[in-house]
Parts: C-alpha cells; structure tokens; sequence
C-alpha cells in the first residue's frame, strides 16, 4: 500500500468545520436529554441536582470548542486511507458474525486483517487466525475461568 | 515502618517473583514492539489480572510500566524509532551513535540510566507518597474537589494534542462518567433505559479501546513503512569515560522525571523532553547532541523512567493520576476493590508497601534483562504490523469481554476504538479522555459533597486556604502556558536587538 501523498484541500476545510459542529451538536442533544433528568426536591438534591454538573461541563464544551475554532483549529494531515477505512469495515463483519460465534468472528477477523494488511504466508496466517484465538480461548477458559458467549464453535467445548 | 517491611516480606513469595519476572520480560517485549507501549500493555493486560489478589495484579500493572518505558530505548537506538513516545529524545542521540558502530554503548547507557533513574524515583515514592497522603488525610470534599480539578487541568499540558483540543477530550471523559446511576440521587443519566448503561460506562473496556484499537487504526496508516534494526555485537557497560561524562544529566534527569512524574497527569514523554533538554543546556559539549552524545541517551532514559515512579505518588497518594499508564492502574486499583488516597496508607499500607517494593525490583531486574537480553528484544521489532496487530486485536476483544463476561463491552471497545482513531487524527489526545473519565464520577461526588457541607454557597470555597491553593494553580495550569507566552513574545524583539 502506498501512503498518500497530496493534501485534499476541500476535504480539509470541510472537516475543519465540521468536526466542531459535531461537537456543538452532540452538546445541544445531550443538553436537550439532560434537561429530561427527574429532579430532586430540595431535601434530597444533595447539593446540586442530578442534571446540573454535565450542564456545566455541556456549557464548558461548546466554549471549548468556540475557543478552538478561533483559536486552534482542526487540521487535517492527509485523506483516510483505504486501509483505514477496509479495517473499520472489518470491525462491522466482526460485529456481524459474533451473532454467529464469538471465536469464530475473532479468527475471520484475524485472519482476513493479516490477509488484508499484506500477509500471504499460510503458517502464518494459521497461527494468527487459528492457533492465537484457540490458545487465548483456552487460557481464559480454563485459567481464568471465564465463560463466553455460546455459538455455533464454543457449543461443541460447552456441549 | 511495620508496613515497610510487611511489604517486602510479602514479595518473597516464588509465585509473585516468577510474576514479576515475568512481567518484566513481556514488559520490555511490549515496549520494544511497534506501536505498543506501557500504557496500551497495561491496558491490554488489566483484564488478565481480574482473578489474581491485588497485589501480584498491581504489580504485574507496575512491571509493565516500568520495563516497557524502559525497552521504548531499544527500538529508539537500533531503529530511530521511540517505541514509547517518552523515548522519541533517546532517539536524537541514541540512533546516531548506533549508526556510528556504538549501539551497544548507548544501549548499556540506556540500561544504566533507566536503572538509576526508576531505584530513584521509587525511593523518593516511598518517602514522598506518605507524606502527601497524611498531609491529604486532613482534607475536605471542597479541598478534594479542588485538588481533583488541578489535576483534570493538568490534562491541558499533555498528550500530542494542543491545550484546548486536551480539554475538550478531558470534558468528553467526565461526560462520559456522567453515563449511568447518579451516585448522589440515584437518579438515572444518559441511561435511555438500557440496563448495559445502568452502572455506567466501564474504564476497561474504553481504556482497551482507546489505547489498544485505535493504535490498531493508527497502524492501518503505517502499513508501508519498512523497520531496518541496526546489527550490534552485544550491550556494553559504560566506561568510566561515559559515567564521568553522564552521572550529572543522570542525576539530574532522575530529579527532573520524579518531580515530573509528581506533577497530576505529566508523564513519562515531557520528563524525558525536559531532562535532554536540560542535559544539553548543562554540557560541556553541547554541540555534540543530535549526533550521538552518550548524555543525551543518559539525560533522556534517566528522566523516563524516574517518571514513573513519580506518577506513582499522587495516583497512590491521592487517587489522581500522574501519567497515561498511571491511569490504567488507577483503574486496575478500582477494580480489584482498592480506593487509592490517603486511606491506603493506614488501612492497606502493606499492600502500599508490596507495590514500591515490586517496582524496586523491577528496575533491579530490566538492568539485568536490558544488559543480556536487548540484543534478542531488538528483533522483537521486526515482527511484522500485520502479523502483530490481529493478535492483538484479538487480546484487546478477549480482554473487553473478560471483565464483566458482557458482549456490550466488547462494543463499547471497539466504538471507543474508532471514536479515539478520529480524535488523535483530529489531534484530540485520547489520554485526556480516558483521565477524565476515571476523575469524572470523583469531580461530581466531590462538588456534590462541597455543596453540602459549604450549605449551597459555593463561593466559600474561596475562603478556605488550601482550596483557594488548588483553585489557584488549576488557574496557573490552564491559563499560565498563554500568559508566559504573551510575555516572552512580547520580550523577544528586546532580546533580539541585543545582538
């Protein structure tokens, strides 16, 4: 893979702004959710109310930010690369196939991230996509005693 | 001084020395390896410690820390590649002296130094975290909330990430510790009736994802950059020759890193800037740094590792962090039912004790470990991104799972992962966040606490010295940097006509 090399000038400039307007906006929804907390009579309230500290810190952010547009704005190095993004897609396959089996879905997923990321070797590819889960599976199962989640591989140890 | 011996008689037990060892050696592995570092071991591992009693899993967690600050120096020197940011000013002059046929040379510095820096640090952590713990005894909920904030500010200075930027991923964290039961009302939060967010959001599992998947993300980038280790015989002691030349930037170093390393949240990476930069200031050849001067690697390793021993104090003395790593074994403490300050040194002093011993014998250990074995580590390095970075995923999915046995902390990591990949492309450091969120549910607790006591008028807060103390320099955290900056620019013309 090769690293890139020009600086995407529109895609700057846009995520320059936009990422502060997402901040401004998760604050604004997260102030709207806050203002549905109960609130506390005043005997009970102990000191301040449930809704009053993430307020502060809600009104903290959005000067924050205001403070870093005007004065450290967000800068951008070079475009997301394609092995980025392919590796964060892979992150959504694992999440879909855990539904199908947890150490199933780490072994594609380990395998097909050494795939992707330039492994060709089969040893290796089996001690990664194999060899590695199956050892931490074990550890975890018979040392430290921890039960996962039961599915299509962990059915046949668990019976 | 009961404790003081308690504690070092608790460490002969053969288990928890193999542990140690153990430790010591992954740790080193985990600092030479591409990408890993003290902070995202410590993260990775805290879940395999859940069924070890405290004190073998903290220092295990310590181990970790102090070897893998330690062995970033190998792949500084051989590669010109810092293995732990704190390393990045071993490599200005470690590299050039291994490219000058001296590897060996600058590694046994590196070794010596990183010794003498850490025995040092850790000695002034047993005589100074004490101290701050029985000075802090005395304190308040108002002096707490107020020494709490200091040190959320401090979270402005570090990272790679600017002032502001820090802040803004110190808030996030505290937000996110706002997720969950009130602790003060028991009045729901940001719960949207989901019963996974009813105890809130959990420090592993984020730190796991921020630290460890995100790096992941982060060397998807670097898929094209090809490591070459620079062959050496073996790593030599210094000769007397590099020990006069070197035992005053060790000695200061190891000064500068402790106190450092005190500070609430500095770490490791500015104590090792500060000591190379004080080294060069203070030589005799100081033309000769850049370019392979044997005290740049002692000024720089010596201040590193006498950071950790420093962060040590007020995350033991205080329950405030004083690195990134720091952080983790904050959170490990709270996880195996520790509550770090004041308290642990008259309720669990052994165990206080046990841990600055252990650290005691880890630097002891990675200077017998650096000696012999950095030429085998050196080529831990070479393990391919893409052969490395699967197991580790795999390691950081298993280890998000392990501690609640809950699949919503796997998705938990994994969102964290990509969350905290876009910050630090963004240039948000992701060690203010995960900072915030371990001080975030104490900020409140302690404010709440305050309001009480002070009967709603938090203005009284001001009248009361030592909080007035605390909210004065959370004030000098935050807006000092700027202040200085405007005087000195305003100075520099000034200075310039001198010539």
């Amino acid at each position: 893979m090769t690293p890139p090399t020009d600086k995407p000038k529109l895609l700057g400039q846009c995520e320059r702004w936009l990422i502060p307007v997402l901040i401004l906006a998760f604050c604004g929804a997260t102030y709207w959710v806050s203002t549905t907390f109960k609130k506390m009579p005043p005997i009970l309230k102990r000191g301040i109310q449930p809704s009053d500290f993430p307020q502060l810190l809600l009104l903290l952010l959005v000067l924050l930010t205001l403070l870093m547009v005007w004065k450290d704005p967000v800068r951008v190095r070079d475009r997301l690369m394609g092995s980025t993004l392919g590796t964060i897609a892979l992150f959504a396959g694992f999440a879909a196939l855990t539904s199908i089996d947890f150490f199933l879905a780490l072994a594609v997923f380990a395998t097909v991230l050494a795939l992707f990321w330039g492994e060709r070797r089969v040893p290796v590819l089996i001690l990664v996509g194999l060899l590695v889960p199956a050892a931490i599976f074990f550890t975890f199962d018979q040392v430290f005693e921890i039960r996962f989640p039961r599915g299509l591989l962990t059915n046949i140890w668990y019976g | 001084m009961d404790a003081f011996v308690h504690g070092l008689v608790s460490l002969f037990d053969l288990h928890l020395l193999l542990l140690i060892f153990c430790a010591t050696i992954g740790g080193v592995i985990i600092g030479a390896l591409p990408g890993l570092n003290a902070t995202t071991g410590a993260a990775l591992l805290l879940p395999f410690t859940l069924t070890m009693e405290p004190v073998p899993a903290i220092a295990t967690m310590t181990a970790i820390y102090c070897s893998a600050t330690f062995a970033g120096a190998i792949t500084a020197i051989l590669i010109n590649t810092p293995g732990t940011a704190a390393s990045a000013t071993t490599c200005l002059d470690g590299y050039p002296l291994a490219q000058q046929g001296q590897a060996g040379r600058a590694l046994g510095m590196a070794v010596v130094a990183s010794t003498f820096g850490g025995i040092f640090s850790v000695i002034c952590l047993m005589l100074a975290a004490p101290l701050l713990a029985r000075a802090a005894y005395h304190f308040s909920p108002p002096e707490y909330f107020a020494l709490t904030l200091f040190g959320l500010s401090m979270l402005a200075s570090i990272g790679d990430g600017s002032a502001i930027k820090n802040l803004i991923a110190g808030v996030f964290g505290i937000l996110i510790a706002m997720i969950g039961v009130d602790n003060l009302t028991t009045v729901e939060r940001f719960t949207f009736g989901s019963y996974h967010l009813y105890e809130g959001i959990g420090f592993v599992p984020v730190m796991i994802g921020v630290f460890g998947i995100s790096e992941l993300l982060v060397q998807s980038e670097k898929l094209h950059l090809k490591r070459e280790v620079i062959r050496m015989k073996s790593v030599e002691l210094p000769s007397t020759k590099d020990y006069r030349d070197s035992w005053r930037a060790i000695l200061r170093s190891s000064g500068i890193g402790t106190f450092i390393g005190i500070l609430p949240a500095e770490g490791a990476t500015v104590a090792s800037m500060i000591g190379y930069n004080e080294a060069k200031r203070w030589s005799r050849n100081p033309k000769l740094f850049g370019k392979g001067a044997i005290e740049g690697v002692a000024g720089s390793e010596a201040a590193n590792n006498a950071a950790t021993g420093g962060a040590m104090v007020p995350t033991l003395a205080l329950g405030i962090p004083g690195s990134a790593t720091a952080a983790v074994i904050l959170a490990g403490l709270m996880v195996h039912g520790l509550q770090p300050g004041p308290n642990m040194f008259t309720e669990q002093a052994d165990f206080a004790y046990a841990i600055f011993w252990s650290m005691m014998l880890v630097n002891l250990l990675f200077f017998f470990v650096g000696l012999r074995g950095a030429k085998i580590f050196a080529r831990v390095t070479l393990i391919p991104v893409e052969v490395l970075w699967p197991v580790v995923f795999v390691f950081s999915i298993v280890g998000a799972y392990a501690l609640d046995q809950s699949m919503f902390d796997v998705w938990v990591a994994l969102v964290s992962g990509v969350i905290g990949y876009f910050m630090r492309r963004y240039g948000f450091s992701v060690v203010p966040l995960a900072i915030g969120l371990i001080l975030g549910g104490m900020l409140e607790q302690r404010l709440g606490q305050s309001m009480v006591m002070l009967d709603e008028k938090w203005w009284l807060m001001f009248t009361r010295p030592l909080t007035l103390l605390f909210l004065v320099l959370t004030a000098l955290a935050l807006f000092g940097p700027a202040i200085w900056g405007r005087l000195v620019k305003r100075r520099a013309p000034l200075d310039s006509t001198g010539e």
